[in-house]
Parts: structure tokens; C-alpha cells; sequence
């Protein structure tokens, strides 16, 4: 083989690689996260403030994408009920079916990756290079207990309360593309018929393990950065893609393991 | 021949030029001396339109080049090189490929022999051994020697060396102290040197500018600035811990 | 009560004109890549290099991805089959999703967060360490150099990509419904097949241009305007993947608007 073959075939293997080194550092981290949260050493003031750097700055943010997604949706899958036969009246209930296990967790939990990981990643990358890390190591303080554990707390809970609030805005925008493109009653729209117990379980479930995912990931990218000032770039870049990439695959484990018991 | 007339500079509050004139002959080898944070880089930067004044104009060879576009500025930069304070290498590239890189774009040269001239371009700098290091892999004095090739590849007639010998050895100091003589001599070009290096100054310098306070401090030749009895130029002259500059 | 008002006030104020910039920003610099293209001066070496790196960084991403978004739709189909015994949707039911809607959307998403993201730290540390300034003194204008060969390759390999994610999906849908829901992936593959989703295949590689063009320019547009050092370059990759994931529902919203017309 010559060389530029290797280079070729180097050039393809070491993303795959490279994807393998960060599982294995990440399940590490959110083991040690576990542990300090059953052992409760929880600084519940970080946990505040980070709640609401995390669930109130994201606000907006989601607002408009899901809002988008709603709109853009019902749009289309209205469109096609057009052309088969124009009943829309199950249109609404399996939209609100699908968004509440579906699209409205897993959406919202894409978006805080991309927002909310990188954050993390950003943050505790400049910590680690500028040495702020270590110094936190220096005085006995696990920077696991003070930087991820209450993360990992705020984004779960706010991920779930993102989920529930992306539920009502994208269940709202269709609702007004529904009515507004296709004379379709807000009342016939707005029905939770096909909605039962086990989609609400499996979407917040969900939203959970995303929330909970998403700081360990970020935060384990950000605690191994390295290469001075410029590795936080790269590390905030390998937030943002291991993190989206872990809601997917956390989604098809979930949505598969839903639909096997229920 | 470049003329500074009257610059001013400030960042939002933070005045750092606060109306500095200087003239350099064609020809000559200025260097500009000042301490730490004193706005020798900025003022530089200003004559390939980095940066660009609050007031004041700039000449180059009798040509305002003061409010020039970014459009009107390459030819100028074409004619006056710069190497930067930190080298400032492409990362992505060999230090081959850096040096070959301004060949390629503004001579139209093919890939053979754009490599074989910039291998004479390192060679000036005895840099020719490691053409195919990346600038990462190699110390800071190394990297700023390939920048030093790197700005001489379009044989400029004016060149900027924003402290070229910081961070060298004595002896590699010495070889770009030779470069800038040989190049005023042999191929009469202008030179800007900006430099706290007691030794390179006060053997290549026709004439010393000393930037203190956002004003030109004095301007003249070595030899006026050993005899100075200024108490802020005798203090830099002979590196004092003590003196009117002292913070 | 006056004065919290006139915070949150202020703060939409500044998150408008926040917004109002980058927009001004990235659709300023999408005129001057396609000044820089019509009549072309670009580096065209740059530019295979360019399509080199985005497929090579993009592609594991985008294939992964994508074989689980069939699977995921498989699942979400298949849980609406379960409730109404419509068996004969499947096939049509993933294929219109994945194609025209949650496919485009998840493979821009991890494009974005890879190539986008990627992009904006790189030029960032080229500007922050002063490399940009260093190209514009050896009289290189980045433009052509820098920028229009990353749109380039960003337009053209998201497009691609976008093709080969719809044949991964296929194929992850297929393992899916053969091995989880039970239902014969010959049966899945026909019906797709059948379901006369070239409309919808081919809006989804519209949609694909589209996010490249918005993505090359939003994440060079962050890249290039970093200031302050390290932090910088975090604080403007963070923006960038923000505002890319913006543009991409609203993007997807319009294209899929105009397609219906
Ligand atoms: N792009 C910029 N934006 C804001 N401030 C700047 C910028 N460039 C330089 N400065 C400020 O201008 C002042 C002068 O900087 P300059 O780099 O010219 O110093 P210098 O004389 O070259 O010092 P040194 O010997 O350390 O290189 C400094 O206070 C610096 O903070
Ligand atoms: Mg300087």
C-alpha cells in the first residue's frame, strides 16, 4: 500500500477513532457525577444560577425553532392528508401524539446541546487552560462536585421544563397554521385523543436523560481540553457534536425501549 | 521614502498615539524603540493599512496612501513587507508552503518552482533543513526566521521587522542583523526595525526613533541618542532598572 | 416596576440589534463570496482542500446520524401503526419524514455542530492569532482565500451528504423494522419506494444547499469577526452553532413554504 493510500485510509479512520477516546472518558465522568449526586454534595446556589443560564436564556431560542418546526410540520403533513382525502381531523391529535414523545424532548435537547454544551464546553475549557481548574484541585475541591454535578442537575430539570414549554409553542404555531392555511377548527386541532400516558413517560424520560447527558458530555470535553488557549476552541467544537450526537442515539434507545414495553 | 506626519491613535480611551512624526529615507534603517505597550506595533501597522489613524497622514513615496481602501492597499503591501512580532505563521501549512505561499498567489508559479525559490528564501536564514516541519513543531526563534523568509519572497523595496531578533540566540541575531544590513546594501531596501535589542541597534541603526508617551521622544542617530542627557533615553540606552521611566 | 421594565426593555433592544448584526453580517458577506465568484477569483487548489476536509470531518457524523433518524422514524411510525393498524403507511410514512423533514434537519444540525462550529474556531484562532492580518500583508485578500472556498465546499458537500444520509436512513430504517418492529424490511423498502417521494427527496437536497450556504456564511461571518483572545474564539463558536441551528428551522420553514406553492 502507498502512502498516500495510508493518508486516505488514516485520513477516514481517525474520526471514527476519535469518537470511540471520548465515549470512553465520558461514561468515566458521568459515573463520578452519579456518585456525587447520591452522596449529595450538591451546591444548590450554582444549581439556581445555572438553571437559569441554562432553561431562562434559552427561552427565546426555542421559542423560534420550535416554533418554526410547528408551523413547518402541520404544513407540510397537511398538504399531503389534502391530496389523499381532506379530513383533517386526526391531524391535531397525532401532531400533539408525536410532539409530546418525539419532537418537542428531542428538538429542545438538540438545541441545548448546541447552545447549552457548547456553553459548558467554552467555560470549562478556558478554566482548564488558564489553570483555574487546577487551582480548584489545589484547595481539595473536586471540580467534578462544583462545575458538572450542579449542571447536570439544572439542565435536567430545565430540559424538561423546556420540553413541556416546546410542547405548547410548537402545539400553538401549528395549531395557528392549521387554522390559518386550512380552515382547520382550533378545537378539533387542539385534542390530546391520541395522547396517553405511556407518550408522556416516554418524553419525559427523554427529556431527563438528555438534560442529564448533555453537562457530562460538554463538561468532560471542557475538563480534558488541551493545547493552551486554542484547544478551547477545538473543545467547544467537540461539545457541540458529541453532545447532539448523543441525544440521537439517546433518543432511538429510548423510543426503541418505549415501543418494545409499551 | 516614508513620511508619518502628525499620527494619532487611540483604542476607545486608551491613547497610544498621540501625533508621531517620523521620515525614513530610502535606503535607511530606522529602528523604533519604546518600552512594553509604548505603540511601536501599532504605528507600523498603520503603513500597510492594518491598522488605520484616527488623524495624521501617511506617505509612501510621495503617494497619500493615508485613506487608501483594503482594495488599494495590496499593491502597496505587495511593496512593503511585514514580518510580525510573533511570526504569525499559517498553522495549516509547512514552513515551506508558508514561504511558498506568496510566490504562488502573485508570481502565478507552479508548485516545483515556487518550492525551489522558497528554498532559496529559507536558505537565507538557515532555515532550509526544516522546510517541511510544521511551524507548531518548531521553537519560537525558528518560526520567526521563516517569517523573516516568508516577508522577503516578493523582494520587497520596504520591509517592516516588527522585533525580529526577540527570542533568538546571539548568533541567530546576528545572521538577521547581517540580513538587514546586506539587504540595505545590496538591494537598497528601506527598513523599519522595531527592536528593544541593545546590540542590534546600535550596530545596524542609521537612525533611532524613540516612542514614549504616544510622542516621539527624539529622533536621531545612534550616536545622538548615546550622548543624550534625557533621563528616559539615557535610562532605555543603558537598560536602567531606575530612572523616569521606571513605573 | 419602571426600572424592570426598561431592563427587559433594553435587553430585547440589544437581542434585536444582536440579531439585526449578524444577519447584516452573514448576508453582507454572502454578496462578496458571490462577487468573488461571478466572474471567479478564488483559489481553486484551496478549494479541493477544502471539499477534502468538510467530507472527511463531516462524514462518520453524517452517516451515523442519519441510519439513526430511519430507525427513529421506523419506531415513531411504527408506534402510530400499533394504535390505528394502518400497516400501509410505513414505508410512505418514513420516507415523506425522512426526506423532507427530519432528515435535512438532523444531518444540518450535526453539520453545523461539526463543520460550522469547526469553522468558526478555526478562522477565529487565525484572526485572534493574527494570521488573518499576516495573509492581508502578504497582499492575499482572505476573501477568496479563506471564505469562498469553506461556502464552496460546505454548499457542495452538504448536498452530497444529504444524498448518501437518505440511502443511510433507508437503511437504518430497514434494520429497524426488520429487527425491532418486526415487519419485513423488503416489504419497508418497496413501499418507500413506491411512494413517489421525488418531490420530497429533491426538496430535501434544497433544503441541504440552502443550510450550506447559510451555514459557510453564518460560521465565517462568527470566525472572522472574533475578538478578545481564547475566550473569544469559545464565545463566537457558540454563536455561531446558535445561530446556525436558528437559520435552519426558519430556512426549512421557508424552503418548505415555497416548495408547497
Ligand atoms: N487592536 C487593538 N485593539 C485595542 N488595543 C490595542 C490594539 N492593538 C494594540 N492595542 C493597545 O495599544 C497599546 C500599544 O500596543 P503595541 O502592541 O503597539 O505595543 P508595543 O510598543 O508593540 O509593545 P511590545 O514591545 O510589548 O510589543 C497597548 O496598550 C495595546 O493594548
Ligand atoms: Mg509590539
Amino acid at each position: 500500500m502507498n502512502a498516500s493510500t495510508t493518508n486516505f485510509f488514516e485520513a477516514i479512520g481517525a474520526p471514527v477513532v476519535d469518537i470511540a477516546r471520548a465515549w470512553g472518558s465520558m461514561f468515566g465522568c458521568g459515573l463520578r457525577t452519579l456518585r456525587a449526586i447520591a452522596m449529595a454534595r450538591i451546591a444548590w446556589r450554582e444549581v439556581i444560577h445555572q438553571s437559569y443560564l441554562i432553561g431562562n436564556r434559552s427561552v427565546p431560542f426555542i421559542t423560534v425553532t420550535l416554533g418554526f418546526l410547528g408551523m413547518i410540520s402541520v404544513y407540510q403533513v397537511a398538504m399531503q392528508i389534502k391530496q389523499i382525502i381532506p379530513d383533517f381531523t386526526m391531524l391535531g391529535p397525532a401532531f400533539i401524539q408525536i410532539m409530546i414523545r418525539e419532537f418537542a424532548p428531542t428538538i429542545t435537547g438538540l438545541m441545548i446541546a448546541t447552545r447549552v454544551g457548547s456553553g459548558i464546553a467554552a467555560e470549562i475549557g478556558s478554566m482548564t487552560v488558564t489553570e483555574q481548574v487546577d487551582a480548584l484541585r489545589m484547595c481539595n475541591a473536586d471540580p467534578i462536585v462544583y462545575l458538572i454535578v450542579p449542571r447536570a442537575i439544572a439542565c435536567m430539570v430545565m430540559v424538561l421544563m423546556l420540553s413541556i414549554y416546546a410542547v405548547l409553542v410548537s402545539t400553538i404555531s401549528g395549531m395557528l397554521m392549521a387554522n390559518g392555511a386550512f380552515d382547520i377548527n382550533m378545537r378539533t386541532f387542539l385534542s390530546l385523543q391520541l395522547t396517553n400516558g405511556d407518550d408522556i413517560v416516554i418524553g419525559a424520560v427523554k427529556a431527563l436523560a438528555y438534560g442529564f447527558s448533555i453537562p457530562i458530555i460538554a463538561g468532560n470535553a471542557g475538563l480534558t481540553t488541551s493545547g493552551g488557549s486554542e484547544g478551547v476552541g477545538w473543545a467547544t467544537t467537540r461539545a457541540v457534536v458529541s453532545t447532539s450526537f448523543a441525544v440521537v442515539v439517546l433518543d432511538f434507545l429510548i423510543s426503541a425501549a418505549g415501543y418494545i414495553f409499551t | 521614502m516614508i513620511e508619518f506626519i502628525d499620527i494619532h491613535k487611540r483604542f476607545g480611551s486608551n491613547v497610544v498615539l498621540d501625533g508621531v512624526s517620523i521620515t525614513v529615507d530610502t535606503g535607511q534603517v530606522l529602528y523604533i524603540i519604546g518600552a512594553s505597550g509604548a505603540g511601536k506595533s501599532v504605528l507600523v501597522k498603520h503603513l500597510i493599512g492594518l491598522l488605520r489613524p484616527d488623524s495624521g497622514r501617511i506617505i509612501l513615496d510621495g503617494e497619500d496612501i493615508t485613506w487608501l481602501d483594503e482594495e488599494g492597499f495590496y499593491p502597496i503591501r505587495r511593496k512593503c513587507a511585514m514580518v510580525f512580532q510573533n511570526s504569525t505563521l499559517f498553522d495549516s501549512m509547512t514552513l515551506l508552503e508558508n514561504v511558498m505561499l506568496p510566490l504562488r498567489k502573485h508570481h502565478k508559479m507552479g508548485r516545483k518552482e515556487a518550492a525551489k525559490a522558497a528554498r532559496a528564501k529559507l536558505e537565507l536564514v538557515n532555515m532550509d533543513r526544516d522546510a517541511d516541519q510544521y511551524p507548531a513543531a518548531i521553537g519560537d526563534g525558528l518560526r520567526k526566521r521563516v517569517a523573516i523568509a516568508r516577508a522577503l519572497t516578493l523582494d520587497p523595496q520596504f520591509v517592516i521587522f516588527d522585533e525580529p531578533t526577540t527570542g533568538l540566540d546571539p548568533m541567530a541575531a546576528a545572521t538577521v542583523d547581517d540580513l538587514i544590513r546586506s539587504l540595505r546594501s545590496d538591494a537598497g531596501v528601506t527598513c523599519v526595525v522595531v527592536s528593544h535589542d541593545l546590540r542590534s541597534i546600535f550596530t545596524v541603526a542609521d537612525r533611532i526613533a524613540m516612542i514614549y508617551k504616544g510622542k516621539i521622544r527624539l529622533d536621531g542617530t545612534p550616536e545622538q541618542f548615546r550622548n543624550s542627557d534625557d533621563g528616559v533615553i539615557h535610562q532605555f540606552v543603558n537598560g536602567l532598572p531606575e530612572g523616569p521611566m521606571s513605573v | 416596576m419602571n426600572g424592570a421594565l426598561k431592563s427587559l426593555a433594553s435587553s430585547v433592544g440589544g437581542a434585536v440589534l444582536a440579531i439585526a448584526e449578524t444577519i447584516g453580517g452573514a448576508v453582507t458577506l454572502l454578496f462578496r463570496i458571490l462577487r468573488a465568484l461571478f466572474p471567479p477569483r478564488y483559489d481553486a487548489e484551496g478549494v479541493w482542500r477544502s471539499f477534502y476536509n468538510v467530507g472527511v470531518k463531516s462524514y462518520p457524523i453524517v452517516v451515523m446520524t442519519a441510519l439513526f433518524v430511519g430507525a427513529i422514524m421506523v419506531i415513531q411510525t411504527a408506534f402510530y401503526v400499533k394504535k390505528t393498524g394502518a400497516t400501509g403507511i410505513i414505508g410512505y410514512g418514513v420516507g415523506f419524514s425522512v426526506f423532507a423533514e427530519i432528515g435535512p434537519i438532523l444531518i444540518g444540525l450535526m453539520f453545523s455542530g461539526r463543520v460550522g462550529a469547526n469553522n468558526t474556531a478555526e478562522l477565529g484562532t487565525m484572526v485572534v492569532t493574527e494570521q488573518v492580518d499576516a495573509l492581508r500583508a502578504l497582499a492575499i485578500d482572505p476573501l477568496p482565500y479563506l471564505v469562498v472556498p469553506r461556502f464552496l465546499a460546505m454548499l457542495g458537500m452538504l448536498t452530497l451528504l444529504m444524498v448518501l444520509g437518505d440511502l443511510f436512513a433507508i437503511v437504518g430504517a430497514a434494520l429497524t423494522a426488520q429487527l425491532l418492529v418486526g415487519f419485513h424490511w423488503r416489504v419497508l423498502v418497496a413501499d418507500l419506494l413506491q411512494s413517489r417521494l421525488l418531490d420530497e427527496f429533491t426538496m430535501g437536497l434544497v433544503k441541504a444547499a440552502c443550510f450550506g450556504i447559510s451555514i459557510s456564511c453564518i460560521s465565517c461571518y462568527f470566525g472572522l469577526a472574533v475578538r478578545g483572545g481564547a475566550t473569544g474564539v469559545g464565545r463566537a463558536v457558540n454563536n455561531s452553532v446558535v445561530s446556525n441551528a436558528t437559520a435552519i428551522f426558519v430556512i426549512d420553514f421557508v424552503v418548505g413554504y415555497l416548495y408547497s406553492l
